[in-house]
């Protein structure tokens, strides 16, 4: 820890890092203000700054926390400890405060505080009220250089930032700690965007007399054993503020909240430490995080802030590895772009031969020079003579776009068209693998007509997007629906407060990153993941708890278009059935799997057995609970009413997979894409399938594959069976983008987690990569994207398997995935 | 609600059926999603006494399985204190949607007859089944007695 450095005599008071251990207390139990057991923390407050927390400890006399803080202090700092008592009915009680004098208690050790244990005497109203033990380490400081000041006096010292922090020092008086009141300045209030007519009344219903039966089901607990004297779990904390327990006629209990008119299975929790429910100028309640300064609509229990616990610290351990990986990705950019140096380290192409320059001329256009012997051309020499074409029909011509892209002239009809008028894919050229060229999958091309699209229509100006750190989900909201939805297509200028600098590109990058990676914080409910270990994103069908949720939808979908527009990465990916619904695809059987795969099972066994003998009771209807309530939904008219039979069940598999996918969403969805679209045409997007637009959104990285290999396992085959020893042969010769599809092919997603794939996860918890042997030489490879497993069959030559796996990973559709 | 149909049915040929091992079967009228019943094991460790246990069924079923839990406490080293137990014919691995209550209810109480110690919830339990069958016995019989309901009367 650090020693505080004193500039020149007193002018400059820096800050340095004290630990303090909460250890323990005595409570005395004749104050009056509890009796028995209790449960009780410890609040430390640092020179008027938001206090900072030791956990809950229940019910006792003689509670022991042991949670060390480390605080920022100056010498000449004030630090009040206050020990609260947790009331579920009247809030948190004061039970005593002691303030120490950092100073004093410096001098007394000779400026250095070391491994120290001190108690200190709480008080309230002048009477003693516990002992509090602490534990101070980390602190040296030369006292020589600290003249001894009085609070009182603190002009004294020339020092502004002293005497500031002296000013707000809390005077310690009890009654000021007893009311929640005496928290800081709350943090700005709910997060929703103001004047939307109030959606709240679907909730405000009064429960039905008899309870919430209509609505209980999964959310009827199986821990709240109703009217079971015998229920293990019973606990007897108080209600909170509100509540009402009630028994229905039934026996079950269930619980009333008065504030909301709401009505629950589900035991309410008090709230966490720290939380506070609070009422809008709506009427709407949301609670109020005043540990992390933060407001959501949701209640939250202890599950749910631990969720959200994990989340940040996931993210802050992560971040700036995630950041850097980030920074690592790329979309060949460098090859698209004119005028871009040579030899750029990243071009996936890798440096162009000895003697050659890449250059543009003044029409932008890409040309190549050899300086050996003075000669240019159009082509690139690295890829020249890997695709040989056959020359164009009469009257044709090639162009290049600025971006170069290339493009067709007819001069005989005076039109131009991307089409190349050369035409069918049976007489194309074989590629690198001995597929038609025309059936590989040439993205470089389909991003270049894309970017071509978003400079054709690009803006002049920009765009200047101001936030700040700390709040950065709400600032861009605001922001980016204020504008014009085709502003948000001029250069984009984003500015985080107080670090004004230029904007080359790095900052947006950065806000990009950091913004997608908030849309994701579970405090807003707006998406979720697809399960507990696909760590892909999908909108959550309960968003509708954020009242306000399709506004943000059509912010994140503006966001999203931007992102593609300005050709930046986001932090998080959606689901590949979430792309395919970007791109108005149908959705298949296959997609459910790596999203829901219990209920893909279920599907599956229905297609793959006569449904008529085992009495499934099937009709054309399907119910689906968000929030405690289970709503009933005809997948086709009078569904209810028409039973599913070995006919008619492909109809009812397709409707059925259909509905899943769009069930609880759909508004959602639509707000997502009406903001998307705004920016952007989804037209645009036509050119890609789902696996590219989500490379596009996240960006290639680097695959490692000595990394992949040591992660990866077999089932019946060996790790030097010859099929796995021709399968690495394969991935070591592809170039990185198609290392991706076979990784997407597999895993269904191009993106890895930060630890690589030893950490890769299935739909069961970690899942490393698996190369299983199934079927017969004449078979596609398949793959199992729940379970991160290809199915290689055993091929007889490499050529064989070669061929095999180039034509899934190109095809993906209908040929690999059934 | 698109279950209701299946449920009504599974109920009713579960009444007609009239298991011995598995009586009182009590369905709330309001949500047939809930089914409570009373487990009547013929073993010698818990044959004087019943166990009431809940199933609970999802809104997608039969596209996903139900859930069971114990709501009396037992002596068993395939259930744990909150009254959860591992079913494998309702596991996400085996489910499938023709699947019956029926089968459910009897793989259930083919479980509490004999236990199975090679997959416990509770290792104690099944550590003393595994080398002390006797004090096993004896151990469950006074829990029995215990915690357990009343049988019921045919």
């Amino acid at each position: 820890m650090g020693e505080a450095a004193a500039a020149s005599g007193t002018s400059n008071v820096q800050f340095s890092q004290l630990s303090i251990n909460v250890h323990s207390a005595k409570l005395a139990t004749n104050t009056g203000i509890f009796s028995g057991n209790v449960d009780t923390f410890t609040e430390l407050c640092v020179d008027g700054q938001p206090p900072r927390k030791t956990e809950v400890c229940k019910k006792t006399t003689s509670p022991k926390w042991d949670d060390a803080f480390t605080i920022l202090v100056t010498p000449y700092s004030k630090i009040e400890l206050r020990i609260q008592c947790v009331k579920a009915l009247r809030g948190n009680v004061l039970l005593g405060t002691h303030t120490i004098d950092l100073y004093t208690l410096l001098d007394e050790n000779r400026g250095k505080l070391s491994k120290l244990r001190k108690a200190v005497p709480l008080t309230n109203a002048d009477k003693k009220t516990a002992d509090l033990t602490l534990i101070f380490d980390g602190l040296t400081v030369n006292m020589k250089k600290f003249p001894k000041t009085s609070p009182s006096n603190s002009a004294v010292t020339s020092n502004g930032q002293v005497a500031g922090a002296m000013a707000t020092t809390p005077t310690g008086n009890p009654r000021e700690g007893r009311s929640r009141d005496s928290r800081p300045a709350p943090p700005r209030p709910a997060p929703p965007v103001p004047n939307r007519s109030s959606v709240i009344a679907t909730n405000a219903t009064p429960p039905a007399g008899a309870g919430p039966s209509e609505n209980g089901s999964d959310s009827a607990p199986t821990s709240e054993a109703p009217a079971s004297s015998t229920d293990p779990t019973n606990n007897n904390e108080p209600l909170p503020n509100g509540w009402e327990e009630r028994v229905d006629p039934q026996g079950r209990h269930y619980y009333v909240d008065h504030n909301t008119r709401t009505t629950t299975w589900e035991r309410p929790q008090p709230l966490p430490g720290g939380w506070e429910r609070r009422v809008d100028n709506r009427g709407r309640v949301y609670y109020v995080d005043h540990n992390t300064r933060t407001t959501t609509w949701q209640r939250p229990s202890t599950d749910f802030v631990q969720n959200v616990q994990n989340w940040t610290q996931a993210w802050n351990s992560n971040r700036s590895q995630a950041f850097e990986q980030l920074q690592n990705r790329t979309l060949f950019n460098s090859t698209m772009m004119p005028n871009v140096p040579t030899t750029t380290p990243d071009d996936s192409l890798g440096p162009l031969p000895e003697g050659w320059e890449k250059r543009a001329d003044a029409n932008g256009r890409v040309y190549y020079v050899n300086h050996k012997n003075r000669t240019t051309q159009w082509e690139d020499p690295r890829t020249q003579g890997t695709i040989q074409e056959d020359p164009l029909p009469e009257g044709w011509e090639m162009r290049y776009t600025a971006e170069g892209v290339r493009y067709f002239v007819d001069h005989n009809t005076k039109t131009t068209t991307f089409q190349d008028p050369r035409g069918g894919p049976s007489k194309g050229p074989k590629g690198a693998f001995g597929v038609p060229i025309q059936y590989e999958r040439s993205f470089r091309w389909k991003l270049g007509q894309f970017r071509y699209l978003c400079q054709s229509n690009a803006l002049p100006g920009h765009v200047k997007v101001t936030v700040s750190r700390d709040n950065l989900f709400e600032d861009s909201f605001a922001q980016i629906m204020r504008l014009q939805p085709f502003d948000l297509r001029r250069r984009l200028y984003i500015i985080f407060k107080g670090e004004e600098g230029l904007d080359y590109g790095g900052v947006a990058r950065e806000w990009f990153f950091h913004l997608s990676h908030d849309v994701l914080n579970p405090m807003y409910c707006l998406f979720e993941y697809a399960s507990n270990s696909n760590y892909s994103l999908q909108i959550n069908p309960a968003s509708g708890i954020n009242p306000d949720h399709l506004v943000y939808f059509r912010f994140i979908g503006r966001f999203i278009a931007m992102a593609l527009y300005h050709g930046k990465f986001i932090d998080s990916g959606f689901t590949l059935p979430f792309y395919k619904r970007m791109l108005n695809k149908k959705l298949i059987l296959k997609d459910l799997e790596s999203i829901d795969s219990e209920f893909y099972s279920s599907l599956v066994w229905i297609k793959d057995n006569d449904i008529e003998e085992c009495g499934l009771e099937l009709t054309f209807s399907a119910d689906f609970e968000t929030l405690g309530k289970i709503t009933q939904h005809d997948l086709k008219e009078n569904g209810s009413e028409v039973a599913v039979t070995n006919e008619n069940k492909e109809e009812y598999i397709n409707l059925m997979t259909n509905w899943r996918f769009t069930r609880g969403v759909e508004e959602q969805t639509k707000a997502f894409l009406d903001g998307f679209s705004e920016v952007v045409p989804l037209e645009w997007l036509q050119y890609f399938d789902e696996r590219e637009l989500e490379l596009m959104l996240c960006g290639m990285q680097e695959i490692d594959v000595d990394d992949w290999e040591r992660n990866t396992i077999y089932r019946h085959y060996q790790r030097t069976s010859k099929q796995v020893v021709w399968f690495w042969k394969f991935v070591r010769e592809l170039e990185n983008e198609k290392r991706i599809r076979l990784l997407q092919f597999v895993t269904g997603t191009c993106r890895l987690p930060v630890g690589g794939f030893a950490e890769l996860m299935g739909s069961n918890g970690p899942q490393r990569f698996c190369i299983e042997k199934v079927g017969k030489e004449t078979w596609l490879p398949r793959s199992h994207t729940c379970f991160n497993r290809i199915d290689l069959p055993p091929y007889r030559s490499y050529e064989q398997l070669v061929e095999k796996l180039t034509m899934a990973i190109e095809e993906t559709e209908g040929f690999g995935q059934e | 609600m698109a279950a209701t149909r299946r449920l009504a049915k599974e109920l009713a040929d579960l009444r007609k059926a009239g298991l011995k091992n598995f009586k009182n079967i009590n369905v709330d009228e309001q949500n047939i999603l809930l089914w409570q019943g009373l487990v009547v094991p013929d073993c010698e460790a818990y044959n004087k006494g019943a166990f009431k246990i809940q199933i609970d069924f999802p809104a997608e079923y039969p596209f996903k399985p139900p859930k069971i839990t114990f709501k009396t406490k037992i002596y068993h080293p395939n259930i744990d204190e909150k009254g959860q137990v591992c079913l494998p014919i309702i596991s996400a691995e085996n489910w499938k949607p023709a699947t019956k209550t029926d089968q459910v209810i009897q793989s259930l109480v083919a479980l509490v007859n004999e236990p199975e110690p090679e997959h416990p919830l509770r290792a104690d339990l099944a550590e003393e089944f595994s080398k002390d069958r006797k004090k096993f016995i004896k151990n469950a019989q006074e829990f029995t007695k215990k915690h357990s309901e009343k049988r019921p009367t045919d």
